[in-house]
């Protein structure tokens, strides 16, 4: 070897295609910390650690074989003293009296491979995050995948709610009908004259009235309000108002019906379990032969009496509301006019859309009945529109 | 589907003999390892070569990371290119790794083999004493290290590689920076599925006759490790070759060619 090449500042090696060490300059041997006679001859491995024999298999000889040149290939070199160098190697494949025979130069890279450690680490940090990333990504997709199952479940539900409030809105709607065809139909004649109105602030109502022609120039009229309104009270009363019905047919007196429809309060939340209703009623009857009114007021708002002369007079409340207390008495109150009068029965919710003092100058301005009942009703229309919360509302105007 | 599996595969057919020669590179390389084998048995054998998927010019687009984190994706591989050009009672040739794939496709499948040819198998490579593999764990941890940093240099942006490689199946193409190079990280994947696996309890279950080409200097897979496979294939035969190396059909084509040949005559 000449001495340029044994100085040069690289590790320089010839290998035979087998990996026997062929030559070996000086700057590798000094590196090493071998003698030239320890190496010459002898296997490449053994300047290799164990990792990098294995490697120099699987790569460097046969792509030394295939592509006939190494560029740039990591390996660590193993010292005499056993210690690891980290080194690049470059390779040729050249024939060379015919037989073939590798040149190699080793470059030790001692702070290079820090650099590279330091890359390699970063390199590791960011494909654990890109696998994390990924992990998340998955994650989130399958989550938005159930979500989607469960807005289509929801949409899917929505639908049967509609269906099934579509199927309320109709049963409502037919059971309201039932409700107004099951008052009674007003009437006029030359004794009496009865208009009457009747609005639920839902689709069923707790307020109702009922009226009777008991006997001739006797008539029994009843306005109530359950307390609430909606389903519960209307069904509440309509089984009032058949009741009703069926005590006066039987001519029942003004106590008498009270009382049972007390005792129906009574016996409907029997097994309540805390749930109880009670409800205001005015039940009267007008006897026209006599000019004589009796009636009892069940905590109601106070009918109201229109004389000829526009004195006002009310019945105001004789007894507590029915359904709420056990054993109470039925006190009847009557009153006799001399000639003819208006008589104004209402509930609460007209009261609360007009003040009583209105009423009464619309009530008495001598108009027909039906007239008056239009203007009250048209009050009662717009106080609709501004109010928030409506009130079931009904009431009679009955013209002696 | 006919297609598709031999572009993902990178299948090349060659040869006119009615019996098929199918050839497996090991880890690390391609279908270019057999360049100086496998034109050998073109005169006599239809000549099957193939890349496994992200390897060599495979269709990287179809590479998964899950399937391909055992070996066990490499041998579907193998039993897809069966299915694909319905190989019956083939010969199998695989090298390194490849043994081991090939001797689990034809566990899985004996009809569509009926040899076996092992160059350089290892059922296992670390030492689990009394077995000897060659390599202690620290050992096969600091190959993978040598891996990653002779990778290094490609190592830009390979991040954004394992992502979008669906829509990159020229990737393979601009890897191809050097003959047997491969995505660095498939290759590291390839490579720990290689370096950690062990079929050991697998050997006694191969049922089609079986040729273990043994370098007799061979660090990767020891001339024990040869022995070992050998004493466990019930109906296998053992050449060792006076070679040093892990790649006899690289370093003695002709020798190995000749192994091949004289065993595959002898049982015809």
């Amino acid at each position: 070897m000449d001495r340029q090449l044994d100085e040069v500042p690289c590790g320089y090696l010839l290998l035979s295609d087998e990996g026997e060490i062929l030559s070996v300059n000086k700057t590798l041997l000094e590196l090493l910390g071998y003698e030239h006679a320890d190496l010459v001859n002898m296997h490449f491995h053994q300047i290799l650690t164990k990792a990098s024999r294995a490697f120099c298999q699987l790569y460097f000889f046969p792509l030394l074989k295939i592509e006939e040149k190494i560029e740039e290939m990591h390996f660590s070199l193993q010292k005499k003293d056993g210690t690891e160098v980290p080194a690049l190697i470059f390779a040729r494949r050249k024939t060379k009296e015919g037989r073939f025979t590798n040149e190699c130069i080793i470059v030790p890279m001692l702070q290079r491979l820090e650099y590279e450690s330091e890359l390699l680490k970063a390199r590791n940090i960011a494909d654990d995050a890109l696998k994390e990333a990924a992990a998340t990504n998955a994650e989130l997709t399958k989550v938005l995948e159930a979500l989607k199952v469960k807005q289509e479940e929801l949409v899917k539900l929505n639908k049967q709610n509609e269906e099934y409030q579509e199927r309320i809105t109709k049963e409502l709607e037919l059971a309201k009908s039932i409700q107004g065809i099951s008052l009674s139909v007003p009437f006029c004649n030359e004794e009496i004259s009865i208009s009457a109105y009747y609005q639920s602030s839902t689709e069923l109502s707790g307020d109702m009235y009922s009226f009777y022609k008991i006997s001739p120039g006797k008539y029994g009229f009843i306005i109530l309000d359950v307390m609430g309104h909606g389903i519960s009270s209307a069904l509440i009363s309509m089984s009032l108002r058949s009741l009703f019905q069926m005590l006066i047919m039987k001519k029942a007196s003004a106590a008498e019906i009270m009382r049972e429809l007390d005792t129906q309060m009574h016996l409907l939340f029997r097994n309540g379990d805390g749930i109880k209703h009670y409800c205001t009623a005015i039940f009267l009857t007008i006897d026209t032969n006599k000019k004589e009114i009796e009636y009892i007021n069940a905590g109601h708002p106070p009918a109201v009496w229109i004389g000829p002369n526009n004195e006002v007079t009310e019945f105001k409340a004789t007894m507590p509301p029915i359904g709420m207390f056990e054993d109470l008495n039925f006190p009847q109150k009557s009153f006799s006019y001399q000639e003819s009068g208006r008589l104004f029965l209402y509930t609460d919710g007209v009261t609360e859309a007009i003040s009583s003092k209105a009423l009464n100058l619309l009530l008495k301005e001598k108009e027909p009945s039906e007239m008056t009942k239009d203007k009250i009703v048209h009050f009662l229309e717009l106080d609709e529109e501004m109010a928030i919360k409506v009130d079931d509302r009904c009431f009679l105007l009955i013209d002696l | 589907m006919e297609r598709t599996i031999r572009q993902r595969n990178n299948v090349k057919i060659s040869g006119e003999g009615a019996k098929t020669i199918i050839f497996a590179h090991g880890f690390g390389c391609d279908q270019n390892m057999w360049r100086w084998t496998a034109p050998a048995f073109e005169k006599d054998y239809r000549v099957v070569l193939f890349d496994y998927v992200g390897s060599g010019q495979s269709d990287i687009s179809k590479y998964d990371k899950d399937k391909y984190d055992s070996l066990q994706g490499y041998v579907q591989d193998v039993l897809d290119i069966c299915d694909e050009l319905q190989l019956e009672d083939a010969v199998f040739v695989g090298h390194s790794v490849s043994a081991m794939i090939g001797m689990m496709a034809a566990i899985e499948r004996p009809e569509s083999f009926d040899k076996l040819i092992m160059i350089g198998p290892s059922p296992c490579y670390m030492n689990k004493p009394p077995y000897f593999g060659g390599f202690e764990k620290e050992e096969l941890h600091g190959l993978i290290d040598l891996l990653d940093k002779n990778y290094i240099g490609w190592a830009k942006g390979f991040a954004a590689m394992v992502m979008a490689n669906e829509e990159r199946p020229s990737l393979a193409q601009e890897l191809m920076m050097s003959i047997c190079s491969t995505d660095p990280v498939i290759a590291r994947q390839f490579a720990i599925a290689t370096f950690f696996s062990d079929y050991r309890h697998e050997l006694q279950k191969v049922s089609v006759p079986a040729l273990i080409i043994q370098c007799s200097d061979d660090m990767i897979a020891p001339a024990a490790v040869g022995e070992f496979v050998h004493q466990q294939i019930p109906n296998s035969t053992l050449k060792v070759m006076d070679a040093a190396g892990h790649c006899p059909h690289l370093s003695h084509p002709e020798k190995t060619v000749e192994l091949i040949r004289e065993y595959l005559e002898a049982l015809m």
